[in-house]
């Protein structure tokens, strides 16, 4: 117990000194008047001096920090100056959901395609199954998932749409409390396709992991304590293995609900947080890339912890009392 | 005598148990101790005592949690890892497990040149050469640097170990358990390298052992540890043919002995009671459960390593000492 | 002893392909093990000791790996034999302990769990009554405190610890063969003593038999009835344990019991053997020690066969030196 106190104190403390970071480095820079980058490009001076007063710009740089704190997490007001009126923060809850429907969905399917060829392809290897799965998987692994996504639209969206996939709905996304059953179907596709890239590395990491697990001591014990081929994999050797998939996948989850699935986005008409960043950095949207930079901080931040959590679920050996 | 070049200075060594017994163990329970430059010194003790424990708080490979270690004059008990760097080449440590000290994915010459290369010793050209050397010193053919460590035996897998403590040139060598997997004539062998090597370059050795007929040939001090404490040290010979603690005498009576050569003089002496968990010590003396000796201060009075002339013992009622005749002393 | 042996092997061999040519690890072994016998197993390290049993256990799953030859236990050939059948055996009639103690257990289990898995796998009996049995198997090795460091992982064990728990794990299932692979290498002398008294124990209840392999002499001298004595993957000498530790008649066991280091022979040199043991691409034919060995002759060059060349029948050895001879050569060396 401890230790997951611990654990999330840490984190907590790194996420308040990459929020500290994140805040010199906008409002800090010397030589920049920060309000001019608040307020946008061609700002009137009525607006800038009412940025500078909003955000305290004539005080020490602790308040100046403590007010846009306020800003962001308290009275969430801040407002983007692009497009004037525009709520910041208001703009990330409505992002957030459409990525995170997207990047969990997908991480169900990857992690059950990835664990799966890779335990497949160990308990076969030697035989054809285990080639054919890893080609598959390096096949997967590198084809660009804005291709395969724009390949998949031509088929399913034009090309078949008239036949096969007459079902496929249009782009865009349907909020789950809306309809489930069309945020599901309007998902689909974006989940395989961004499925299919994670899957594939999954597969080859655990792959590989498995059968150097196979070679280890412990699992001759195990074969002379009479065990099944099928135990031993499972029981034994998985276990171990485990932990570098999830280190992997504490990174990967993080810098993808972050927005990283920037690609899958833009292909598949999906407004979530990666294509918000993109257009906030396309306008030099100040309020919005910094919010959007501490949204994904705090979410690679707080995937680690998880995954160190975890990784003291799987060993033993990393616990501390 | 010859000074000291590595002094630990009562070093506790304390592991946490967690789950629902949860407490410490204090693997090594104020451990004092000096060893002499050139010098050999045993360490014998029942296992699970806290031997490798110690060789590795020694050679600060674990962080003690208490206590001093002086290497050449140097407190290092608190130096970082950074700072340790300087101290490892010259401070090496022979592992007990052979196996899973050496990377899997390396072949053995590269695993046996790490440590040059890592310090720079020389130029390609001359690790090669060294490394040639080095494995034909531990009784292999230098053809075998291409190896893996899977392609060896247990014993040709130890060898490999030392050849790579010795890289370095190392003043001390903690060697935990060196010759354990190797057969008597390896173990020969690898014992006159060992012998050798302190002959020519003044080699001091922290030798950690069970075989007590080992321990006696290459000691010239052997220090018997019981539940991560000292409880006798003393001059090998002295120890040997007169034990003072009746833990020693007891150790030393189960030494399996050849079929047909003579037994010593010694008297059988099996230990009663339950192997005390070192999470759990008992009062007094920690060997008073077991002790054919122990009285009622035993259980209450925890004795002190006292020295009397060279000789160190922590008992209330030490076994009296035989005197040695000088017959026996030249031997 | 009764006629027919629990254990026969005949002409095992184990070789490796490797990318340098093939390592002939185990070369031609033969031998019996009668019920309730304990026979030792010395020799070289690299002599393949160890793949031997683990040949005979099904234990090589290296590709490069190829075993040829025979052994029968009980009558049934354990080479070859289909997987599911060799399962139902191991673990419960024959059981095997492990050289290197440190990496034998799975690091991510408690040792109890792990003897429980061992109890489970082979008898239908309850958790609570397995875990029951477990704890009794740690508390009868010598672990201290059984009930509470059943619940420890094993890198909270020392090696000697981890030894016990193996023995433990090995003895779950009262196996009619028990492969002991220097299992008390890791241990000091009281508790090695205290594992020798268990293994003739399980011998004294059950009538099993063992295997010890061993470098140790002195523990060949307590336990063992027949002792082999290996080098380079055969077997050079066998015999009763007094014979072949009294009267060795191969040069090799001389030089071996020669290497001992006795008492009162304090900073002195060892004894050793001179040379090297072959490499593993040595040609095969001649007697493998002939390079190391100081009465090496003409005849050497071709292969000694395992054959009783003095007064007992049953001590043979492989070597071409005279029978009557051996003692005065022998005195040589010493
Ligand atoms: N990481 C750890 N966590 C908890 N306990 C530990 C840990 N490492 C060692 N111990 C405990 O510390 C004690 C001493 O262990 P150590 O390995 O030093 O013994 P040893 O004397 O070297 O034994 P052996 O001769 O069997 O190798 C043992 O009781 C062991 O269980
Ligand atoms: N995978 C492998 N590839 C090539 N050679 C191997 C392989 N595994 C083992 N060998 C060789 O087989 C020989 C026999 O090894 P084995 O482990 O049986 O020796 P051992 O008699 O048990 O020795 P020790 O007493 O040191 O444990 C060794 O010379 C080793 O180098
Ligand atoms: S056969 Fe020849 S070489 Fe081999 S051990 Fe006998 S005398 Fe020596
Ligand atoms: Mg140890
Ligand atoms: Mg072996």
């Amino acid at each position: 117990m401890l230790f997951v106190a611990k654990r999330l104190g840490s984190a907590l403390l790194v996420m308040f000194a990459i929020s500290i970071v994140v805040f010199l480095i906008f409002f800090a820079t010397p030589g920049v008047d920060p309000a001019a980058r608040l307020a946008g490009r061609g700002a009137s001076p009525e607006v800038l001096s009412q940025v500078r007063h909003a955000f305290g710009f004539d005080q020490p740089l602790p308040v100046r920090y403590v007010l846009m704190m306020d800003h962001l997490f308290v009275t969430r007001d801040l407002t983007s100056y692009v497009n004037i009126g525009d709520k910041v923060v208001p703009q990330i809850m409505q992002a957030a959901p459409v990525t995170l429907s997207l990047v969990l969905g997908a991480a169900v399917i990857w992690i059950v395609l990835g664990l799966g060829g890779g335990i497949l392809a160990t308990r076969f290897r030697g035989s054809v199954v285990d080639p054919i799965i890893m080609v598959i998987g390096i096949a997967a692994v590198s084809l660009p998932a804005y291709w395969v996504g724009e390949v998949v639209n031509l088929i399913t969206q034009d090309r078949l749409h008239d036949s096969v996939f007459s079902w496929v709905p249009p782009l865009g996304y349907v909020p789950f409390a809306q309809n489930p059953g069309q945020w599901a179907l309007h998902l689909l596709f974006p989940w395989l396709t961004l499925a299919l890239l994670y899957g594939g590395i999954y597969a080859r990491v655990l792959r590989a992991e498995l059968v150097t697990a196979m070679g280890e001591d412990y699992v001759r014990t195990g074969r002379a304590k009479g065990l099944s081929e099928r135990r031993i994999l499972w029981r034994h050797a998985l276990r171990g293995s485990l932990s570098p998939v999830v280190s992997l996948f504490g990174l990967d989850l993080g810098s993808l609900i972050g927005g990283a699935a920037l690609l899958t986005e833009v292909v598949f008409g999906l407004p979530g947080i990666g294509k918000l960043t993109w257009d906030s950095l396309q306008n030099l949207d100040l309020p919005v890339i910094m919010a959007c930079v501490l949204y994904a901080a705090f979410f690679v931040v707080a995937a680690n912890a998880i995954v160190d959590l975890l990784y003291a679920v799987i060993d033993p050996r990393v616990r501390r009392a | 005598m010859s000074e000291t070049i590595l002094r630990a200075d009562d070093v506790v060594k304390q592991f946490a148990l967690r789950g629902r017994h949860r407490g410490t163990i204090k693997a090594v329970d104020g451990v004092s101790l000096e060893v002499k430059a050139g010098e050999t010194l045993g360490i014998v003790g029942e296992s699970g005592c806290g031997k490798s424990t110690f060789g590795q708080c020694l050679t600060r490979l674990v962080d003690v949690t208490s206590g001093t270690i002086q290497f050449e004059g140097t407190d290092i008990s608190k130096l970082s890892r950074r700072q340790l760097r300087p101290v490892r080449s010259r401070l090496q440590m022979v592992f007990q497990d052979p196996y899973s000290s050496l990377n899997p994915r390396m072949r053995v010459g590269d695993i046996v040149a790490e440590p040059m290369r890592i310090h720079k010793t020389g130029d390609r050209r001359a690790i090669q050469a060294r490394v040639a050397d080095l494995l034909e010193r531990v009784g292999f053919d230098a053809s075998m640097a291409g190896r893996f460590p899977h392609e060896f035996s247990g014993g040709q897998r130890q060898r490999i170990g030392i050849a790579r403590a010795l890289a370095l040139n190392p003043s001390v060598l903690v060697a935990d358990e060196p010759v354990s997997a190797l057969d008597v004539s390896v173990q020969a062998q690898v014992l006159n390298l060992l012998a050798d090597l302190q002959d020519e370059f003044g080699l001091t050795y922290v030798f950690i052992a069970h075989d007590l007929g080992v321990v006696e040939h290459v000691s010239d001090r052997v220090a018997v540890m019981y539940l991560g404490e000292i409880v006798e040290l003393a001059d090998a010979e002295e120890l040997y043919a007169s034990p003072a603690h009746h833990y020693t005498a007891a150790l030393l009576s189960a030494i399996p002995q050849l079929d047909g050569e003579a037994e010593p003089e010694r008297e059988r002496i099996v230990l009663t009671g339950d192997v005390p968990s070192p999470a759990n010590k008992p009062s007094g003396c920690p060997f008073h459960p077991r002790c054919p000796a122990a009285t009622e201060i035993c259980r209450t009075e925890h004795p002190v390593l006292h020295e009397e002339g060279g000789r160190a013992v922590a008992c209330h009622h030490p076994l009296p000492l035989r005197v040695l005749s000088s017959a026996e002393r030249g031997a | 002893m009764p006629a027919a042996p629990l254990l026969e092997v005949d002409d095992l061999r184990v070789a490796f392909r490797t990318r340098d040519g093939v390592v002939n690890a185990v070369n031609g072994l033969s031998f019996t093990v009668g019920r309730g016998e304990v026979l030792g197993i010395v020799g070289e390290s690299g002599s393949g000791k160890s793949m031997a049993m683990y040949s005979m256990m099904g234990l090589l799953d290296n590709p490069n790996a190829t075993v040829t030859g025979s052994a029968r236990f009980e009558g049934t050939e354990l080479i070859g034999m289909p997987l599911p059948k060799l399962n139902r055996l191991r673990g419960s009639s024959i059981a095997m302990i492990f050289q290197d103690p440190m990496t034998a257990l799975t690091p991510v289990y408690t040792v109890g769990w792990q003897i429980v898995e061992q109890i489970r796998t082979h008898e239908k009996v309850s958790s609570q009554a397995a875990w029951k049995r477990a704890i009794a198997l740690l508390d009868e090795v010598g672990i201290p405190d059984a009930a509470r460091r059943a619940k420890s992982y094993p890198h909270e064990f020392s090696g000697g610890m981890r030894q016990r728990v193996m023995i433990a794990m090995s003895l779950a299932c009262h196996p009619s063969l028990l492969i002991a692979d220097e299992p008390t290498t890791a241990l000091d002398v009281t508790t090695q003593r205290q594992i020798l008294e268990l293994i003739r124990d399980l011998q004294a209840k059950y009538g099993s038999s063992v295997i010890m392999i061993t470098h140790d002499m002195g523990v060949i001298s307590e336990i063992a009835d027949r002792v082999i004595v290996m080098y380079a993957g055969r077997a050079v000498e066998l015999g009763g344990k007094s014979q072949v530790v009294r009267s060795p008649r191969h040069p090799y066991t001389w030089g071996l019991l020669g290497a001992i280091p006795r008492p009162g022979q304090r900073g002195q040199r060892l004894a050793t053997i001179p040379g090297l043991p072959p490499g593993p691409h040595d040609d095969q034919i001649g007697c493998p020690f002939r390079s190391r060995c100081r009465f090496a002759m003409d005849e050497c060059s071709e292969m000694p066969q395992l054959r009783a060349t003095g007064e007992a029948a049953d001590h043979l050895d492989a070597c071409w030196l005279s029978g009557d001879a051996r003692k005065s050569l022998r005195g040589e060396i010493a």
